[in-house]
């Protein structure tokens, strides 16, 4: 079994975030991989060890992305590629979803799975735009991923705990939720040792036509008037709060 | 044939087939030792004699518990005088005539007694005082070699008893000493009433007490090596091998591959002789933070599965083999594993010396390196790695605290300062002891102090890192600061945090940094009494808590207690103080993990223990963790009331008159 894990970074959220004139300073930020694409290479991996499985990461080079990659070597996966290219930080999720297509077409995986959404794609969009570009079987939101011959299973959960089981034909790509175990540490001396040892393949190609949606103004949020804005004094705010609380009888004196 | 040759061929057989298996046994354990990793341990030999003078003659550890030691004594010498005994009893048949003299002959009999009161202390001891610390060791082991002894100094008295009519009736020599073992001439006294003392009844009962005395010492000799015994012949060498410091460093030298243990050859030679000179005495045991909050973890049991794993290893012949069972994980598990707070109060309280917590860590680094760690730990390690804390903070985020100060804090990176303060994640980052970053900044203001901080170039010292097993995030840490502080001017390096001492005090010496760092109650002494800062005194009775990584691993313990004494703070210790404290429960990376099987917490014990001492309601502390530890204790057992935990920097300021409202208490109490 082939199979493919598709991975990105996302600007770390322990930092604020800043907006400057109507966009963020993508330069100046610091990047981290988003945590479900590491749900999905932990997902990945444990179907390796227990099924047996050739694992490919896979990330665009949209900025410095070898860290992640090696990391991912040191995890365990058997291949990193990067798909190199004039590609930068703005790269759309249709951009993005055109090159991992024609990649993966190219190889001929017969399972990929990816994060179901990043904080930068809270659609869940990657998944289901380069399934659909590759034409293959797709479903988002899964966990409890596991391979039989040429099908996979899994599991989708709704609300109030509701539970289905699918099972599709590959080759298919799955959006992951959630990895059944935590995603695994390595250490930083094992990295280190990656990268000396281990070397990632570089993949050239370039951004195709699309569609591409720009963004007109980034803002924070604004007092409207449907809104009362309490301010940041906690003595004024616990005073509002205390005297709604009483007019709607729920203190008791 | 006679008695003599009947025993001359005795005793040869049995030194050629006993000696023969001890041999044996030894070259398996030194080869095994061969295999395993180096350590220096030979260096400053004088010092090493010492040791072995103070620990092994003296017995200074063992007299920590007045009775056992006493005991262990009476038996320890009993082995010194029974060489007297050996020569003196092989001599009288190999050599007819020979005799030790009069002077040496009656020290044998009163140690006869001696050996005997300690047997009976030892029985009373495990029959009726029945201490926890020998749950899980093998008492079985401990009264053979109790009966054994025993049946020693039975043979000795009845040998001796026999020897006069054995000279006379069939060596034909005088026995000059008869008189002076008086022990076996009261006893003869009886052979004579009876009239065993023609040659063929003297020499049966002579017999009989030279088997029961070379016999069993020469059978002992084989099953010595065998048993946890062993240390009889281990504990000089390992007291003598024992690790001579810096105490504080986990690692001597930076590890060659990894630090991890998961074969018996990733070991050091010296673990693995710890492992043969363990005596389960369950003093590590009874002493365990860890053990006493009801998790799985015992430091004996540690020492003892990892022996009997290698003797199983050493019996099939696959040591150092990969297939092996994990040794981390299977032989110890994850959660005696992770349980460990590396206070080191095993070690500090081991007779032999043995290192506990270097064991424990290299095999943690093992479990790390298959991703297996805590969750929230794994979280911490992440953080550091990326933020350069353990709060996940952003790191220009570490010197906010500085903020909005009234007193002016140094930037060490942009220009020269006489102090260099390196603050700590916990001191930096935790809402309640920034506070009292704060009033240290404002006590070294009003001492006059030229001080500075690294601000954002400063990160996590590493301590918890390279405990957790972590070394490359230690590595990777360390050099942070270490290029921080090349790149700052200042004379002296000063730190709140006892954790963050140890890590640049010992650790970083490995790494090419070598600078004398003192914790804070140190450099605030010298303030005081060099009269920089004028304190008026306090007047008040308080109890000091000792943290692991000042008092026990950097032995800081006098320090803090004169400067307690400056600030007129009648100090009532707690029975466990100064190197023998107990930990609160946050070291060794501790305090980011669950709690499971906790059932009660370390520093919830300590706070019960400063509460019975008689009208102490102060509980002094020196540590960042600690505040948040002990507060937390206080608040969840509902004492808050009855003890308040202060830090040391809180009796300063208010001794300096820096009080606020809240701290004027302390003045009025």
């Amino acid at each position: 079994m082939k199979i493919a894990v598709l991975m990105k970074d996302v600007p770390d959220l322990v930092e604020d975030l800043e907006v400057e004139d109507g966009a963020l300073p993508l330069d100046e930020m610091s990047f981290v991989p988003s945590e479900w694409d590491d749900q999905a290479l932990e997902e990945a991996l444990l179907i390796k060890e227990e099924d047996g499985a050739d694992v490919t990461a896979v990330a665009v080079d949209t900025g410095d992305v070898d860290t992640m990659l090696y990391t991912a070597l040191a995890k365990g996966v058997d291949r990193a590629v990067k798909i190199v290219g004039d590609f930068s930080r703005s790269l759309t999720n249709r951009q993005r979803a055109q090159l991992l297509a024609r990649y993966c077409q190219n190889e001929r995986f017969d399972l990929i799975l990816t994060g179901v959404q990043a904080i930068d794609d809270l659609d869940g969009q990657i998944a289901g735009l380069v399934a659909g570009l590759m034409g293959i079987g797709h479903a988002s939101v899964v966990r409890d991923v596991h391979v039989a011959q040429d099908r996979v299973r899994f599991v989708q959960e709704y609300s109030g705990g509701k539970m289905a089981e699918f099972d599709l034909a590959c080759p298919a790509l799955l959006g992951i939720q959630a990895a059944r175990k935590p995603p695994r540490y390595v250490t930083i001396a094992k990295v280190r040792q990656v990268q000396k040892s281990a070397e990632i393949d570089e993949v050239e190609d370039s951004v195709g036509e699309t569609p591409v949606v720009t963004v007109r103004r980034l803002y924070k949020p604004e007092s409207g008037g449907h809104a009362e804005m309490w301010g940041d004094d906690v003595e004024t705010v616990a005073n509002h709060i205390v005297a709604i609380l009483e007019e709607k009888k729920l203190l008791r004196g | 044939m006679t008695v003599r040759t009947v025993l001359m061929i005795f005793t040869v057989a049995m030194i050629l087939v006993s000696g023969g298996l001890f041999m044996r046994r030894l070259a398996t354990l030194i080869r095994v030792m061969k295999g395993a990793r180096p350590a220096q341990r030979t260096d400053r030999l004088g010092a090493r004699v010492q040791s072995v003078v103070e620990h092994v003659l003296l017995h200074r550890r063992m007299f920590r518990i007045t009775y056992s030691g006493l005991l262990h004594y009476l038996i320890f010498s009993g082995f010194v005088v029974l060489l007297i005994d050996i020569v003196e009893t092989v001599g009288e048949i190999f050599f007819p005539g020979f005799t030790v003299g009069r002077v040496l002959a009656p020290l044998v009999d009163i140690w006869v007694l001696l050996v005997a009161l300690g047997i009976l202390m030892a029985l009373y001891n495990r029959l009726v005082i029945r201490p926890a610390r020998f749950h899980g060791s093998d008492e079985k082991d401990a009264y053979l070699i109790l009966g054994l002894i025993a049946a020693i100094i039975v043979g000795i008295v009845i040998h001796d008893s026999f020897f006069p009519f054995v000279a006379r009736e069939v060596l034909h020599v005088a026995d000059p000493v008869a008189r002076s073992h008086f022990l076996g001439w009261a006893l003869s006294r009886v052979w004579l009433r009876l009239g065993w003392t023609g040659p063929t009844a003297a020499s049966i009962g002579y017999a009989v007490g030279y088997v029961m005395d070379m016999g069993v010492v020469l059978a002992f000799l084989a099953y010595l090596p065998y048993s946890k015994h062993f240390h009889i012949f281990a504990a000089v060498p390992n007291i003598f091998l024992r690790n001579l410091g810096p105490k504080g460093a986990l690692l001597a030298q930076p590890p060659e591959d990894t630090m991890a243990i998961r074969t018996f050859n990733d070991f050091t030679w010296k673990d693995l002789l710890d492992l043969y000179t363990c005596t389960e005495c369950g003093r590590c045991q009874a002493v365990c933070p860890a053990h006493a909050a009801g998790q799985p973890l015992s430091p004996k049991m540690v020492i003892l599965k990892l022996r009997d794993a290698l003797n199983e290893q050493l019996a099939a012949k696959t040591v150092g083999n990969a297939d092996t069972p994990p040794i981390a994980g299977q032989v110890i598990s994850q959660d005696e594993l992770w349980a460990c707070t590396t206070c080191g109060a095993c070690q500090e309280a081991c007779p032999v010396f043995i290192e506990h917590v270097p064991k424990i860590v290299g095999l943690r680094a093992a479990l790390l390196e298959d991703g297996d760690i805590e969750a929230n730990a794994q979280k911490v390690l992440v953080a550091w790695d990326r933020q350069g804390n353990s709060f996940g903070q952003p790191a220009r985020k570490r010197p906010a605290w500085a903020k909005g100060l009234d007193v002016p804090i140094k930037d060490a990176r942009k220009e020269p300062v006489d102090w260099l303060w390196f603050v700590g994640d916990f001191a930096a980052l935790d809402p309640r002891v920034q506070r009292l970053s704060q009033l240290i900044a404002r006590l070294l203001h009003q001492a006059g102090v030229d001080f500075g901080i690294l601000y954002e170039g400063e990160v996590n010292a590493g301590n918890e890192a390279l405990r957790i097993g972590e070394y490359g995030l230690f590595e990777t840490l360390a050099q942070k600061n270490i290029q921080a502080l090349n790149q700052a001017q200042y004379q002296r390096i000063f730190t709140t945090d006892p954790h963050s001492l140890n890590a640049l005090k010992n650790e970083y010496q490995k790494l090419g940094f070598h600078r004398e760092v003192r914790h804070y109650t140190e450099a605030f002494l010298e303030l005081i009494e060099t009269g920089r800062l004028t304190v008026r005194p306090l007047s008040m009775r308080a109890t000091y808590h000792d943290p692991c990584y000042l008092g026990r691993w950097n032995g800081i313990v006098e320090a803090p207690r004169r400067l307690l004494e400056r600030l007129g703070v009648e100090l009532v210790e707690m029975p466990r103080h100064g190197v023998q404290s107990f930990c609160c429960g946050a070291g060794g990376g501790r305090i980011w993990m669950e709690e499971t099987n906790i059932t009660d917490r370390p520093a919830n014990q300590r706070i019960r223990e400063a509460m019975t001492l008689p009208d102490v309601h102060y509980f002094v502390v020196a540590c960042p963790k600690d505040v948040s530890m002990f507060s937390a204790s206080v608040t969840a057992m509902g004492v808050e009331n009855a003890l308040r935990v202060v830090d040391m920097a809180e009796l300063l300021a208010v001794a300096v008159g820096l009080e606020t409202a809240e701290d004027a208490a302390l003045i009025s109490s």
